[in-house]
């Protein structure tokens, strides 16, 4: 397990839908926030990396620092972001795999409108659950 | 120290790559990465020296923004080892430094926002430059160690690996950091201060650079300041170029800081609203709530009034979990205040974000048309506290027109809670049509706000670009016009004329209300209301069966429920006496609803005398007569603005309809025997106990009668459209030619009956007045008087014309016939009766030309004897034209009465005629 991560879920329209810490590190105050930050700034890095690339799995693609951006960009151009300090590569490939299953059955829910939050409890525990498996 | 190095080494490449730059002939991906190489290196570069500024105590100088300090809270000390101690003569400096510290003042944040300033170093200063310095004096071999392997992987590769001893590492930092060793011991055991190594930062730095332009940007806080907006704006300008819009954004954020911190609020609030733009169109709030209310502090310096309550408006809209509700408060008291006193222009606010509103959940409300109605319109406020809105105003636009719609206005002032908020409008009367909502607009003070935003009845997303994908749904639909209630005539067979009978009025509600609803009612001419009799409702017991017939398909459901209630139980039932106030009765609140019938006393007069046909066949008396109509207004919906206006035609009858005839005739030809049959008129049932018979000149009754038939057979019971007869023995009286041109015979006949119906049905028992109830028995019965002609066995006929038969059975076309009729005289003729001079006597023959040639007169005169028993034969050759059977022609005498005609032998109504025999003489060839 990781010391530090972040995970977003930002639609089509780089808006975040989903939000959650998932590192087991104390939090710091203004974490959140500064995951944010980065993971905001590293959209810049994705809209130039998705498009050269057939896979999903982006791999890392930003650093900061110690923390190391992996990119998973769904075919509806959804991009799962997480933000971590740890190397597993392979875990993190299979976490968002399994996320992704996740927000697939999310999006097949005829109440949940696509580009919307996603506030569903159930996918929450899901992803935190997946995140403590993998990462 | 590293961070100088990277500075003059990043200063250096851009400037290299610039000049090897040629943005002529390059692909624009090359264009691309070279500017974000660039950037790459100008942010580097900038936090380099952010580093080295907060090292030597211009920290407080650095914006805490999120940006800076991601990149220095994440990036570790530099790498001395052994911090630099302060050198001896620096206290003076030292002393500067402290009062710097001591004079910072946090800068507070507008709209009193508090929060833990965000660090812009990995570790405390203070502890750090300590421990690292004090870790030396104890001799803590781990930590020297530590320091080392990290200076390994840091800097100087040449140095061996491992170092154990500790005064050779001593050394070894010392020369790297050209701090003096001698220095070093002197504040050993004794923690340094924060000025302290500020100073000793500074000191060392200062030894360290060799590059004038850097020692002079270090030398003071505005030439570091200058420098710092030159590595940030190209830095932003570089990423900007490549396409790396966030980056640069993110960097025009600083830029923005700088330039407020300078008071060039013009140039920050520009920059603030890119980055605040790029936050809130891509929804990442926490970021936005970070720059938000420094861009709100630029526009309310520049005196933006209206970008200024945007800022407010947005923050307000922003997620609750971002800001303290004290500082919400702030925000709302801000937006308040400055509608209330000092907006000079009208500004219109959209509040989009922050007020929405929608309709109730359910289904639209449903009105009629030319209805008005209360809407309740669903109003979520954001705002952290109630706030007063001075007036509100709905617009709403019909769904298949955009130009149709109206406006709601509700002036009152209203008072928003947080939350959901119930509003109810007035609504005028609308064309039929769906409607939806549309903006809603308002005052709050001398701010004028809009707002666009559906919610689906729950808190608002602030996604803007959830709002317009939300469907919309009706929230008002205006049916056209439809009838909604209906008058009808509870009966449909004759009431009795002169009487006071009940008409009974169905009013029938269809799907809507008669709540207060008031029934004009105006009787024609010929009509009367009995108004010393109340009007008696009652709730109509047959409703269920005909309003599921009457109303649309699609409302039956709701039409048999109202069926069901009103089939249920008898305590629905109601019955209530009403008062005609001047022509109107007011519905009471029981009948809004359910199907209810009016009864209303009414008198049809007409003083003609019933008359009794003579003739065997009882002559249609004419509808028209006895028809009288009634002219319903009734007046209901909420403000009375629904009208139905209706005529009923009510069908009044006597109870009888009499004709009469003569039975036989004796051979004393004074005695006749007259049956007079009555005709039940009306649907209910009668009983006849009297009747008799007012005979005027000319008839009396035969024997010693009175004139009444034999009182055993009475009651006579005549059900609904049956006949009796009454036979009236009668004698003829002689008369002189004198009295017979005077007094025509007006024969009365009485009858004393009694009706036994029902009023839902049809005719029934007169209203009984109040003045009358005391009065005996035989008051109730009816006497019906009906005027007849008797009749005289004036004439036989004095005349019989036979037609002869045929003299063949077949006849054909095209062969001669000759048609014979038998005129014979059947008595002698009185001068009088017959205005006939003499013996000659006209006939004419009818026959169709088309199927009928005649050969011969076919009008004239034949002489025919006076004497009885005188016959003639007139004959007549014709041929028939048709084949088939045809009517024959027709003998006419027109000089003589009908009546005195009879035929006999009766003539054929229809001959047979065949086809024209097959003429050989076509066969024969010449």
């Amino acid at each position: 397990m990781t010391s530090t991560a972040c995970f977003i879920i930002v639609s089509r329209n780089d808006i975040p839908i989903y939000e959650a810490e998932v590192g087991s590190a104390a939090k710091r105050e203004d974490a959140a926030q500064l995951h944010q930050f980065v993971l905001h700034a590293a959209l810049d890095i994705v809209q130039d990396l998705a498009w050269t690339t057939s896979a999903m799995f982006l791999k890392a693609i930003d650093r900061f620092n110690d923390l190391v951006v992996s990119v998973y960009v769904t075919a509806g151009h959804t991009r799962f972001m997480l933000l971590h300090d740890s190397r597993n590569e392979d875990g993190i490939k299979s976490f968002f795999q399994e996320v992704h299953e996740l927000y697939i059955k999310i999006l097949l829910n005829p109440l949940y409108l696509p580009g919307s939050r996603i506030t569903s409890s159930h996918f929450d525990t899901k992803v935190r659950a997946l995140a403590r498996k993998y990462l | 120290m590293r961070e100088v190095w990277v500075i003059t080494a990043c200063l250096a490449l851009v400037d290299a790559t610039s000049i090897q730059y040629n943005d002529e002939d390059v692909a624009p991906e090359t264009e691309k990465e070279f500017y974000r190489v660039q950037g790459d290196l100008y942010s580097l570069c900038r936090i380099k020296l952010l580093r080295l500024a907060y090292l030597i105590g211009y920290g407080t100088e650095i914006e805490r923004s999120p940006v800076n300090s991601a990149s220095l809270s994440m990036l570790p000390w530099p790498k001395p080892a052994v911090w630099p101690s302060v050198p001896d003569d620096a206290t003076s400096e030292v002393v500067v430094k402290e009062k710097m510290i001591l004079q910072e003042t946090p800068r507070v944040k507008h709209f009193g926002i508090q929060r833990k300033p965000l660090p812009l170093e990995p570790t405390i200063l203070v502890r750090e430059a300590n421990r690292r310095r004090s870790s030396l004096s104890v001799g803590n071999s781990s930590e020297i160690f530590y320091g080392r392997v990290e200076f390994n992987d840091g800097l100087a590769a040449d140095v061996p690996a491992k170092m154990p001893q500790a005064d050779k590492a001593h050394e070894f930092m010392m020369s790297r950091t050209y701090s003096s060793p001698g220095n070093f011991d002197c504040s050993i055991g004794r923690p340094m201060r924060l000025a302290e190594i500020f100073v000793a930062a500074e000191r060392a730095l200062k030894k360290t650079i060799s590059n004038p332009d850097l020692q002079k940007i270090l030398s003071s806080v505005e030439n570091f300041e200058q420098k710092y907006m030159e590595l940030t704006k190209g830095a932003a300008d570089n990423y900007h170029h490549s396409w790396w819009k966030r980056y640069g954004v993110v960097l025009d954020g600083e830029i923005a800081a700088v330039c407020f911190k300078r008071g060039n609020f013009d140039l920050a609030a520009k920059s603030y609203e890119k980055v605040c733009a790029l936050y809130a169109g891509e929804g990442w709030e926490d970021l936005l709530a970070e720059v938000l209310p420094s861009l709100a502090e630029c526009q309310k310096s520049l005196n933006d009034e209206a970008g200024y309550l945007l800022s407010c408006v947005r923050l307000l809209s922003l997620d609750k979990g971002l800001f303290l509700s004290k500082e919400r408060q702030a925000f709302q008291s801000e937006v308040v205040s400055l509608a209330h006193n000092e907006m000079t222009n009208h500004v219109p606010l959209d509040v989009s974000s922050l007020i929405t509103f929608s309709g109730n959940p359910g289904p639209p409300m449903a009105l009629c048309d030319g209805d008005t109605g209360t809407l309740s319109v669903t109003v979520w406020s954001g705002f952290p506290d109630d706030i007063t809105l001075d007036s509100l105003t709905l617009t709403f636009m019909a769904t298949y027109n955009a130009d149709e719609g109206g406006k709601l206005r509700n002036s009152n002032a209203t008072v928003l809670k947080p939350g959901r908020n119930t509003i109810t409008f007035p609504l005028p009367p609308q064309k039929p049509g769906s409607y939806v909502l549309g903006v809603l607009t308002g005052h709050i003070g001398q701010l004028t706000f809009r707002s666009h935003s559906f919610s689906k009845g729950g808190p608002a997303d602030s996604d803007d670009f959830m709002s317009y994908e939300k469907p919309t749904r009706p929230i008002l639909k205006v049916f056209k016009p439809r009838p909604l209630a209906d008058l009808s005539a509870s009966i449909s067979s004759a009431l009795l004329i002169n009487e006071t009978q009940w008409i009974g009025i169905i009013a029938q509600p269809i799907n809507y209300s008669l709540k207060g609803a008031v029934l004009h009612i105006d009787t024609g001419p010929g009509l009367m209301i009995e108004e010393s009799h109340s009007i008696e409702m009652e709730s109509n017991k047959k409703a269920g069966h005909g309003s599921v017939g009457t109303a649309n398909s699609g409302d039956a459901t709701k039409d048999s429920s109202v069926a069901a209630k009103d089939c249920s139980p008898a305590a629905d039932k109601h019955f209530e006496q009403l008062c005609l106030v001047s022509g109107k009765i007011e519905f009471p609140d029981w009948a809004s609803d359910v199907s209810s019938i009016l009864w209303i006393p009414i008198r049809a007069i007409d003083d003609k005398l019933a008359r009794g046909s003579s003739s065997g066949a009882p002559e249609k008396q004419s509808i028209v007569d006895r028809m009288r109509t009634i002219a319903l207004k009734l007046e209901f919906g909420i403000s009375k603005n629904q009208i139905y206006d209706t005529t009923i035609a009510l069908h009044f009858s006597d109870p009888f309809h009499v004709s009469t005839r003569v039975a036989n005739q004796c051979n004393d030809s004074t005695l006749l025997l007259q049956v007079v049959t009555l005709h039940s008129q009306v649907n209910a049932t009668l009983s006849v106990y009297d009747a008799w018979l007012d005979l005027h000149d000319g008839f009396t009754h035969a024997g010693q009668g009175n004139g009444r038939p034999i009182s055993a057979f009475f009651p006579l019971v005549i059900s609904p459209s049956s006949r009796a007869g009454l036979l009236f023995c009668l004698c003829l009286e002689k008369r002189t030619a004198e009295d017979e041109n005077n007094v025509p015979p007006e024969n009365i006949l009485n009858i004393r009956y009694e009706i036994a119906g029902d009023r839902t049905i049809g005719a029934h028992p007169p209203v009984t007045m109040k003045s009358n109830e005391n009065a005996e028995d035989t008051s109730k019965n009816l006497v019906f008087r009906s005027a007849l002609v008797l009749q005289q066995p004036v004439l036989s006929p004095c005349l019989a014309v036979g037609f002869l038969p045929l003299p063949s059975d077949s006849i054909r076309v095209g062969q001669l016939v000759t048609m014979k009729w038998r005129v014979e005289r059947l008595k002698d003729i009185e001068e009088k009766r017959v205005p006939q001079n003499n013996d000659k006597m006209l006939y004419e023959i009818n026959a169709n030309s088309d199927k009928w040639m005649i050969a011969g007169r076919k009008r004239g005169h034949v002489s025919l004897d006076m004497k009885q028993g005188s016959r003639i034969v007139i004959s007549i050759l014709c041929m028939p034209l048709v084949a088939g059977y045809i009517h024959p022609p027709h003998l006419g005498l027109p000089g003589i009465d009908e009546v005195s005609i009879t035929c006999s032998p009766a003539g054929c109504h229809l001959v047979r005629v065949l086809p024209p025999a097959p003429s050989s003489s076509f066969c024969v060839p010449a």
